[in-house]
């Protein structure tokens, strides 16, 4: 998994590719962690590029998003397809989250 | 007669994950499963693995088996450890209805399984857990 961050000015946007396993899922923990921890109320993240996710990845994005929320923030999704959005759908996580196609339509909704 | 399946024993630790993957992939591409399916397949395998890791073995320390048999035309995979009995197809399905606030963020590895997979077994026998379940399988389990 590999995870880019570009700071934009209403919020941060992670770009998070290849497979989300319970290996790696704390590695985006710690990256919400640290731009929450500066303040960050809105993260998008952009999984267009994100092949696979497991349980342990859902957990991340539900922690990240409940922390968001008790700051009046948001965790924002963009790209969702292939297993990832499968996953999204079967667990039912995708009535919680904000879901765009692209990044630039998930800015221009802040 | 030789056993149809191939076997392979790790700990049971998240670090293990990836190897078994590996070591299934192997029969997985004998019976011509594509991509998309590989990355069920993969996230089956993750869900179980990873509750045996977390929960089987009271000190943590133990071994998991995965075995796979590629007979007609489908993949038989079976799972076994010596850890205490746990049947996953009991556990309570998480409440899927709660919003972001309220839902717990556990308990879905199970739901996939069950999702993704159909004729999922339970057998405890001889000290141990045994999971099996054929790929692609009929369809979800209801719940």
């Amino acid at each position: 998994m590999n995870i880019e961050a570009t700071q934009l000015e209403k919020a941060i946007l992670l770009k998070v590719s290849g497979r989300m396993d319970a290996e790696n899922a704390g590695e985006f923990d710690k990256a919400c962690e640290l731009w929450i921890s500066q303040g960050c109320k809105h993260l998008i993240a952009d999984l267009a590029d994100l092949q696979y996710v497991s349980s342990m990845g859902l957990r991340s994005f539900l922690a990240a998003a409940q922390r968001l929320k008790s700051v009046s923030g948001s965790l924002i999704l963009c790209g969702l397809k292939g297993l990832p959005r499968q996953v999204f759908e079967m667990t039912k996580l995708d009535s919680l989250f904000p879901i765009y196609e692209t990044a630039q339509q998930a800015l221009a909704a802040l | 007669m030789d056993s149809p399946f191939e076997r392979l024993t790790l700990p049971a630790r998240l670090e293990s994950v990836r190897a078994f993957h590996q070591f299934v992939r192997i029969g997985a591409e004998a019976v011509g499963l594509d991509l998309a399916d590989m990355h069920k397949l993969d996230l089956v395998l993750e869900e179980i693995l990873v509750n045996i890791a977390r929960y089987a073995y009271e000190d943590g320390a133990g071994e998991v088996e995965v075995a796979y048999s590629t007979e007609a035309g489908s993949l038989l995979v079976e799972i076994t450890d010596q850890g205490r009995s746990f049947n996953p197809l009991d556990a309570a399905p998480p409440d899927l209805a709660l919003g972001l606030a309220d839902r717990p963020i556990g308990g879905l590895g199970v739901l996939l399984v069950k999702q993704i997979v159909g004729s999922l077994t339970y057998r405890r026998r001889d000290g141990r857990n045994k999971l099996s379940f054929r790929f692609p399988g009929p369809g979800p389990i209801s719940t």
